[in-house]
């Protein structure tokens, strides 16, 4: 059941990327599953973070109509696995930090995905590391006022058990 | 498989899963330029319809309740309608009359008269959905007709070009993106140029020269010699002109004629590049 609210959580979250986009300029700045990838790694479960990332970043890809399928893939897949593996070393559960991580996820997701991009000599609207900057930090902005909004209900769907406080005793 | 065990076995699962990402990107590359990969294309299949069906309830919800707001203003909008069709009714009869005196021209200068190109409506589904790229995604794919390179327009101007096609969606890239390219010349002085998106929905008109005349208000057409789009198609109306010193070339801010950031609706030409070719020559 929860890994069926998961895979429905991931499918929503691309929908509206897709209505939100059209509808809402901002929303080009916004990356809906990078949130639901932090949400569901900061559960402290590296399997999940990495299936989590890697099915939203698949999902992102397919849908923005990119030309690399499996850029955002890698990163997310990446990102939930770091995440993950943070959240189970330190603790990151409150509110506060959970927006700091969010926005240090949108920064490294941006980073990461023009550097691919640059590496598979696919075409992204950048022009220089000053307005790369100018991106990544508007997109930071727009992810985390996103996360601000969507923890507070997937916190309702998803509430937390003490299962993560025992998965977190295995590493310590 | 307990949890300490799943736990340890993350860093080659991650290790494994990257890998997997890797070799699609490098499979995703080898698809034949126009054609949708398989994966995308399964999934458009399925996420277009739905996508389509949720923005369409959302239109008539919010349609609802706007008819009610716009129902204060409809009698004086009522009256400058019938002003502006009148206006309109006269511009049409003297369009249809110079149409008439121009097609009889051409039959006495023995001009041969050229084709009228098929089109196909399609609505938008997306727009924009990542910074990265300036793109649309239509509710029409192969199964419609529609291919690789065909120019996508509004009744105003054109919007952008097909570049990815699947079963039944297409991936439109906007006149506005950076990669974007048209050929295109001022109506007025027939100076030609290029035209390159840019930021905040506008585009550059590239290579025209320092000395030439351009002023702002300036209709832009297509030249129809970039094999995507036929000639004079509207492109957009100058929105600024600076001249440097140091540069041979004006920098010259345009202003879609489409309104591409808010188009719902567009026209796919059923012209492909070959065709635009045997245009050519048959011109």
């Amino acid at each position: 059941m929860q890994t069926f609210k998961i895979a429905a959580s991931i499918v929503v979250a691309l929908l509206l990327q897709i209505l939100f986009a059209k509808r809402f300029s901002f929303f080009q700045y916004v990356e809906l599953p990078l949130v639901i990838t932090v949400f569901f790694s900061l559960q402290r479960s590296p399997i999940q973070g990495m299936f989590v990332g890697m099915a939203a970043g698949l999902g992102l890809d397919i849908v923005s109509g990119g030309d690399a399928i499996g850029v955002r893939g890698f990163s997310f897949t990446l990102l939930g696995y770091v995440i993950a593996m943070g959240s189970i070393r330190f603790s990151l559960e409150q509110k506060p930090v959970r927006i700091l991580v969010t926005a240090v996820a949108s920064i490294a997701n941006t980073v990461l995905f023009v550097g691919l991009c640059k590496v598979l000599e696919k075409n992204v609207l950048t022009n220089g590391p000053d307005e790369l900057l100018k991106l990544a930090l508007y997109k930071a902005i727009g992810d985390t006022a996103a996360g601000l909004i969507l923890f507070i209900l997937l916190d309702r769907i998803f509430p937390r058990t003490g299962s993560t406080t025992i998965k977190r005793r295995f590493y310590e | 498989m307990s949890t300490n065990t799943a736990q340890h076995k993350a860093p080659l699962l991650l290790g494994l899963l990257l890998l997997l990402q890797v070799l699609l990107m490098s499979w995703n590359a080898r698809t034949q330029a126009g054609d949708q990969s398989v994966l995308r294309a399964w999934v458009m299949a399925v996420i277009t319809p739905v996508a389509k069906g949720t923005g369409w309830t959302i239109d008539r919800v919010t349609g609802f309740f706007d008819g009610f707001a716009e129902l204060r203003h409809a009698r004086d909008e009522n009256v400058q309608l019938k002003i502006e069709i009148e206006r309109l009714t006269q511009e049409r009869d003297e369009a249809v009359e110079k149409a008439a005196v121009k097609n009889n021209l051409e039959a006495e200068l023995g001009l041969r008269l050229l084709p009228r190109f098929r089109s196909l409506a399609a609505s938008v589904v997306s727009r924009n959905i990542a910074v990265w790229f300036r793109r649309l995604t239509i509710d029409r794919g192969s199964m419609d007709g529609i291919k690789k390179d065909m120019p996508v327009l509004t009744s105003s101007g054109i919007v952008g070009r097909v570049i990815e096609v699947g079963p039944n969606s297409s991936f439109v890239q906007l006149i506005t993106d950076r990669y974007a390219g048209v050929g295109a010349m001022l109506q007025q002085s027939r100076e030609m140029g290029e035209i390159r998106g840019q930021e905040n929905s506008r585009c550059e008109m590239k290579a025209v020269a320092a000395s030439v005349d351009v002023q702002v208000g300036d209709k832009i057409i297509t030249t129809g010699l970039d094999g995507i789009y036929p000639k004079g198609l509207p492109v957009g109306t100058v929105e600024s002109v600076e001249n440097d010193a140091n540069a041979p070339w004006k920098k010259i801010l345009v202003k879609p004629s489409a309104p591409v950031d808010r188009v719902e609706h567009v026209f796919v030409l059923l012209i492909e590049p070959k065709d635009l070719k045997a245009l050519e020559a048959f011109k």
